[in-house]
Formats: C-alpha cells, structure tokens, sequence
C-alpha cells in the first residue's frame, strides 16, 4: 500500500491537534480529576485515607472535630477513595485544570472539620457525622440522616434498633 | 578498520528510558555488548511493604504506564488466591476488555516508535495518530489515558453502561481499517523491510535458552501465551488466536504485534458479546485478607508477567516480587546486536519492546 495516499488524507484533514490553551480541550464525562468532598455527606470512618497510596487524605483531630485534609498535588488521581467511600461525600470531578503558582501551593488542599456536638440523646460529646448507610434497609430519609447525626454512637445503635433495623 | 567501543546511555538521544550499553566494534559492525542496568531503581519493592493490600493496587499500577492494567491485575488475582475470593462473572469479562484495550494501543505505540526510528516520521505520527483513538477510547471509559485505574481486589472498579458498549463497538469499527492499513504498509513498504527484515534475528533455540517471552517470543517461533495456557479472567471463554512467526528478526516482532492490535479488537467484540449480567466487584465493603502465599500471572502487553505475594497478619504484604517479562527479553538483546550494524542498534533495541521502568522499578 502506498502511504503517500494516507498522506494525503492526514493532510486534508488538517491538525488533529487541539488549540489548547487558546480554545477549550475535550474532556470525557468520566474523566478522574480534582477530588470534591461533601462534609455533610462524610462518616468519618477513614476508608479513604487508607485507601489512598501517596497519602494525600489525612485526618487529624482538633479541639473542634476530627478534621478531614487532602492535599491536590499529593492526589494521583486513582479514585480509590470515591471507590470505597460508603456515601457521596467524596467525588471525583472532570476538573482537570490544576495548575497553579507555587505561591498557592498550600492553598491546594481541602480542609473541612466534622464538629464535636453533645449527643441530643444523653449529651455525651460526639462527632456530628453522617451515619453509615452499609447495610442499613431501607436507606435512611434525610430527615433521619439528621437525627442520627445529633447522636453518640450508642444513642444512634438504640435508635436504630427502635427502627427496627440492625446496620 | 579498527576496534572501537562506543557508549550508548544511560541518557541518549536513541533511548528513551537509561539504560547503558557498551559496545565493542570493529568498523561499524556490533562485535560486543554489556548491557548495565540500575540507573532508575525506585525501591517499589520496598514500597510496596510499607503500604495496605489496597493502596498497592495503585502502586503497582505506577510500575509501568504502558503494562498498567497487567501489574494490579496480576496483583489483585494474587491476593484473590490468597483471600479466596472468586470475582463475579462481570468483573472477568471487564478484566479481559480492559487488558485488551492496553494491549492495542501499547503494541501501537511500540510499533509507531520502530516507524520514528528507521526515520519514516510520517508514518510514526500516524501510527500514533490512529493509537490516539484509543486514548481517547481509555479516557472516555476509565476515566484517564494511561492509569485507567480498572482493577481493585475482588472485582473491578468501572462498569460500561449500553452506551458507552455502544461507544466502544462504534470506536473499534473505525480503528479496525486503519489497523489494516497500517499492518498492510509495514508488511509492504519498502523502507520499513529494508531496515527490519534480517536485522536483530533471535533463533528459535537462542530464544529458548533466554527465556524470552511475550510478543519476542512469538516472533521465534514459540507458541507461547498466558492468556491460553493459563487463561486468566474471562480469557478461558474467548477465542484466542496465538501469532507465531518464524524469523525472528525486527520485522516478525512489529508484526506479531500489529496482528495482536488487531486480534485484540476482535477479543473486545468478543467480551462485550459475552458480557454477563451482575455484580462488578465480589463484596461491596473490603475484605479481610488473612496470611498466605500466593503467585498469579497474566499476559501483559511485553508477555508473561509474574507475580508472587506473601501476606503475613498484617494488612501489608510481607513479600511481593516480580518477574517482568521485559528482565529476560534485555537478556536476548546481547544476542540479537551480535554483528548488527551500529545504525541498527536502536532499532534492535526497541524491538524488544524495552521497559525500563518495570526491570529496574
Ligand atoms: S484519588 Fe487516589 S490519590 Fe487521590 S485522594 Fe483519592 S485515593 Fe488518594
Ligand atoms: S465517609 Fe467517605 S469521605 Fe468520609 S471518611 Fe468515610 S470514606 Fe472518607
């Protein structure tokens, strides 16, 4: 076969190239980027930190609450947090634009803190996480995901057993 | 003429990876060769001690970008074996999809690279022009163009919706004539034959005595492959037809890896025709793994990979250890540069389809 004819027909077909950074640059739907993390959704049950290879989740505790930390330039993007992640709270986004000035490099990180709250039910301090959906049938109401979240660990496994449920 | 010995590496316009080669010649004909390796040894065997079962499914995925899904497939069979934990029927069939589509666009890739090397530019870029469709094909589905993240312990990580079927059977109708094509204009081209055909021939026996493997293999005339002596995944319900060719030279290799591009599109048609109904992964939370030893292997694009992994009451593996099929193919590389030209060397070399990163990781 001649190449000169496929020649020809790269060349017809001009650049395949994209114009980037002057125009857009395509990017699948599903494409791994910058991690999103939802507070409101988080157990705190650190799966993800023991998932990540390179570290770049850590969870530390405050005087506040126990502070979930992840640092973007650490992240390799495996989305093995959002794998094993029990609810919604970590996502990874298409967002793949991530350069920045190293001025900013510290400002590359999440940092977002579960409070310590009394327990409605007996006042104990607890952490205000969302409750963990494994196994729980049928799956918690928002209204209910609230009501847990005001709870120490005792109070939610009693509120549970009085929804006749056993997570 | 005289006797010369030329240094070629560790950093070198013709290599792409360090790795040093020292080469005895008379005039312009390969008289010796010592190969010395090391240069970028990054201690994942250590590495991989340090981290959980799970955080390694990652690691080893970074040992090669090129092999990416072979490494925490083979990881991941291993610790299964350990576990004893039997993946679900989807998460087999999704394995072999994905180890398939690595396959087309690494022997792409190598093949384009041969192209570049005998100075056909043109030819390179669209080589790599067509393997771009698989990039994208990689990024659309997984998520990323080389790290395509597949595999996890127990199962797989990804699923395809009837849509994205439909986007993956659409993407691999055009590439099939463009991968006829190109295998046609290197079976063909004159320029191509005349820098491949004879040059760095690896006999039959020489390739039984190195232990070569993979598509270095094949083109010796050994029948040799993983995905049907030990079928894996979904490969003991799919039809896999093993190239062999018998010269062993540069131009058998870029072949046999040009009809396996094109034999692993027909194995994707196939998956995705077999593809099961179910679960993706063998339990929705993480296994325990308990303490045991266990040696999985599989066919990643350069051949057979081993892996053997030792878990002790830790959730970090004690041992893990490697054979890369890349280690014994460098061995065959002294053979092949035996009396080659010196302008000849490169090509040689990266017909072995090298991987420095995985023999040194
Ligand atoms: S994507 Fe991977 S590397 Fe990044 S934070 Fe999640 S687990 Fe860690
Ligand atoms: S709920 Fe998700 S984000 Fe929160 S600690 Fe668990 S794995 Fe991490």
């Amino acid at each position: 076969m001649n190449f000169l004819k496929i020649f020809v027909r790269n060349l017809v077909k001009g650049p395949s190239t994209i114009p980037f950074p002057f125009a857009p640059a395509w990017t699948p739907e599903r494409m791994r980027g910058r991690i999103q993390f939802k507070l409101q959704s988080c157990t705190g049950c650190r799966a993800c930190e023991q998932v990540c290879a390179p570290g770049a989740i850590r969870f530390d505790k405050t005087p506040e609450g126990l502070r979930f930390m992840r640092w973007h330039n650490t992240c390799v993007f495996c989305g093995m947090c959002e794998f094993y992640c029990p609810t919604d709270a970590i996502s990874q986004s298409d967002d793949w634009h991530m350069a920045h000035a190293v001025g900013e490099k510290y400002g590359m990180a999440i940092r977002e803190v579960i409070p310590y709250i009394a327990c409605t039910g007996c006042g104990m301090k607890t952490l205000a996480s969302a409750p963990n959906p494994v196994g729980v049938a049928p799956p918690f109401t928002p209204e209910e995901i609230e009501q847990q979240r005001n709870l120490c660990p005792a109070c939610r496994k009693k509120a549970l057993a009085e929804r006749g449920v056993q997570s | 003429m005289s006797n010369f010995t030329i240094p070629v590496g560790p950093l070198h316009v013709a290599l792409e990876e360090p790795m040093y080669f020292r080469i005895d010649v008379h005039g312009e004909t390969v008289n010796n060769v010592t190969i010395t390796a090391g240069h970028v040894h990054r201690g994942v065997e250590y590495l991989i001690t340090k981290r959980n079962v799970f955080q390694n499914v990652v690691l080893t995925e970074r040992i090669c970008s090129l092999c990416s899904n072979s490494h925490p497939q083979a990881y991941s069979m291993a610790i299964e074996q350990i576990a004893g934990i039997r993946i679900p029927a989807r998460a087999e069939y999704l394995r072999a999809i994905a180890d398939e589509i690595k396959r087309v666009a690494s022997h792409l890739f190598n093949v384009g690279v041969l192209a570049h090397l005998v100075g056909f530019e043109s030819l390179f870029m669209h080589v790599m022009e067509v393997r771009e469709r698989m990039q994208d094909v990689k990024e659309s589905i997984f998520g990323n163009r080389m790290d395509i993240g597949a595999n996890t312990i127990g199962g797989v990580r990804y699923d395809i919706d009837p849509e994205r079927i439909g986007y993956l059977r659409e993407q691999l109708a055009a590439l099939v004539p463009e991968v006829d094509e190109i295998i046609e204009i290197y079976r063909t081209d004159s320029s191509i034959l005349r820098r491949t055909r004879g040059i760095g021939v690896l006999s039959y026996d020489d390739a039984i005595d190195c232990g070569v493997v993979g598509p270095v293999a094949r083109a010796a005339g050994i029948e040799y492959d993983v995905r049907v002596k030990a079928p894996y995944a979904a490969y003991d319900r799919l039809d896999v037809p093993v190239h062999v060719l018998k010269d062993g030279d540069v131009w058998s290799r870029a072949m046999i890896r040009l009809m396996e591009a094109r034999t692993a599109i027909d194995l994707i048609h196939q998956c995705l025709d077999g593809l099961p109904d179910g679960p993706t992964v063998a339990m929705d939370e993480r296994p325990a793994i308990p303490p045991g030893e266990a040696i999985a292997k599989c066919e990643a694009p350069r051949g057979e990979l081993i892996y053997y992994v030792r878990m002790t009451d830790s959730p970090k593996p004690e041992r893990v250890k490697w054979r890369v099929p890349s280690f014994l193919n460098w061995d065959a590389l002294g053979i092949m540069l035996r009396q080659a030209k010196v302008s000849d060397i490169a090509i040689i070399v990266n017909s072995i389809d090298p991987c420095i990163s995985c023999t040194e990781r």
